[in-house]
């Protein structure tokens, strides 16, 4: 972790209808950290991670990358999109193509790498999660584990700056949530930003350099693992913890 | 039972003739609905609100008054709107391609509509741009929505042109009033024509049911 900050948030807001599910986030994400965010279901954590890359578009406030504030044009949105790579909670992987086109359709079509350098960047991503042999399948052909370890290479193979994660393990069959987890805990080892929404208490606390606690649309608390599992300041955190763990 | 076997003998060319204006006026009708209903769905799901409200108005109309009725105002309307001349089989082919692009352009909305809602969120957590998102990940994924949909709409419009004889427009129905006013028989030749489109529909719905299962099986 260092302390060059490369995401921000600042006073966002997001309301769906009369739903207010975000009531004032001010959030800050620093170059090489993991973040992990924690909290209650509906409490807002996936769309704050949504609105990080502007998929969802928030009501107020405003988001800076890198210290300037973040576009509303089309073809910079897509730009920025480009360097945060995300991974959703039902992998999201595409049907329609091979396991080695998933990987190197954005690549090829927005980035402009050759297509045979993709392929093969694409098959070293591959290996480095054991799905190699999968190259020339399609998606359906996959467990839900190996899918959602595609959708990582995939997000990875346009050499993002920071990886979303959105509960990246909660539609898995529990004997698939470890060898996710142990290719998410690579690609943070790596040196990669991470920011991570999850319920794996256990990993949350072994891996992140910070937590954030949200619940009821507001980060109730934040700090280092230790301090904020073993010993949470707020009311809220408490209870929630007292829940889970 | 005789006299429908003298029937075929006799007027063979004529139901023949009709079952190929059927079938000519089915498919032109669904292809063409196709391009028009192509068009008025990426209005209809375009961000620019004036052309939703007008396609939506458009598909209500079309869905909403009985399809005579919109035969007759296009045999009737269309000539007085054009400067040149226009043979009936324009104006009937004309309502016909209209109607069916209402109907078509709901099934293309409906089978864009199906494709998984992250499938959006993730071509776009890309980087992907919109139309790449759409010509790659999208219309690949609602294509095998579409395709059976339209299948059945093909097989729809083979009986709709039916309507088509009310302007003597050569097509079965036509074929079994001409038969008909030549043999004074009125019973017979209409079985004829019922067992044609009988035995078409259920070689379309065998054909359609067959694509479906290969679309099936390829997911």
């Amino acid at each position: 972790m260092t302390e060059e900050v490369i995401l921000q948030t600042e006073n966002l807001t997001k309301r769906f209808g009369t739903l207010e599910v975000l009531k004032g986030i001010s959030a800050t994400v620093y170059r090489q950290e993991i973040l992990s965010i924690i909290g209650p279901s509906g409490g807002g954590k996936s769309t704050l991670l949504r609105c990080l890359n502007l998929l969802e578009q928030p009501t107020s406030g405003k988001i800076f990358f890198h210290g300037r504030e973040l576009p509303a044009k089309k073809s910079e949105i897509c730009r920025f999109r480009q360097k945060i790579g995300m991974v959703f909670q039902n992998f999201n992987v595409f049907p329609n193509l091979t396991v080695l086109e998933n990987i190197t359709l954005a690549p090829v079509l927005e980035k402009k790498v050759p297509k045979e350098q993709a392929q093969r960047e694409a098959l070293a991503l591959l290996a480095r999660v054991g799905l190699s042999d999968k190259a020339e399948e399609y998606p359906r052909r996959l467990s839900g584990g190996q899918k959602q370890r595609l959708a990582i290479v995939r997000a990875l193979a346009m050499e993002p700056e920071v990886m979303l994660f959105d509960e990246p393990t909660s539609a898995l069959d529990p004997e698939m949530v470890k060898e996710v987890l142990s290719v998410i805990e690579d690609v943070a080892k790596s040196g990669m930003t991470v920011v991570i929404v999850t319920h794996e208490m256990a990993f949350a606390r072994r891996i992140s350099d910070r937590v954030l606690f949200l619940a009821d649309g507001l980060i109730q608390e934040e700090g280092p693992p230790e301090a904020l599992f073993s010993a949470p300041q707020s009311r809220r955190t408490r209870e929630f913890l007292s829940q889970v763990l | 039972m005789e006299k429908i076997w003298k029937l075929c003998l006799s007027y063979g060319d004529v139901f023949l003739s009709g079952l190929l204006g059927t079938l000519w006026l089915a498919a032109i009708t669904v292809a063409a609905g196709t391009v028009l209903g192509v068009l008025v769905a990426a209005l209809r799901m375009s961000r620019f609100r004036p052309a939703q409200a007008v396609t939506r108005v458009y598909v209500e109309i079309l869905r909403g008054t009985p399809i005579l009725l919109q035969l007759y105002f296009f045999w009737i309307g269309l000539p007085k709107l054009l400067p040149f001349d226009l043979s009936d089989t324009a104006c009937v082919v004309t309502a016909l391609v209209v109607n069916s692009s209402a109907y078509i352009s709901e099934v293309i909305r409906a089978g864009i509509g199906a494709v998984d809602k992250g499938q959006w969120g993730a071509a776009r957590s890309l980087g992907l741009t919109e139309l790449h998102m759409l010509q790659r990940i999208i219309l690949p994924q609602a294509v095998r929505n579409i395709l059976p949909a339209l299948g059945n709409q093909f097989i729809n419009m083979v009986k709709e042109t039916s309507l088509a004889s009310v302007f003597f427009v050569g097509e079965l129905m036509t074929s079994y009033k001409i038969v008909q006013s030549a043999t004074f028989l009125a019973l017979q030749p209409l079985i004829v024509v019922g067992a044609v489109y009988l035995l078409l529909d259920y070689v379309l719905s065998w054909a359609v049911s067959g694509m479906e299962r290969r679309l099936a099986a390829c997911d």
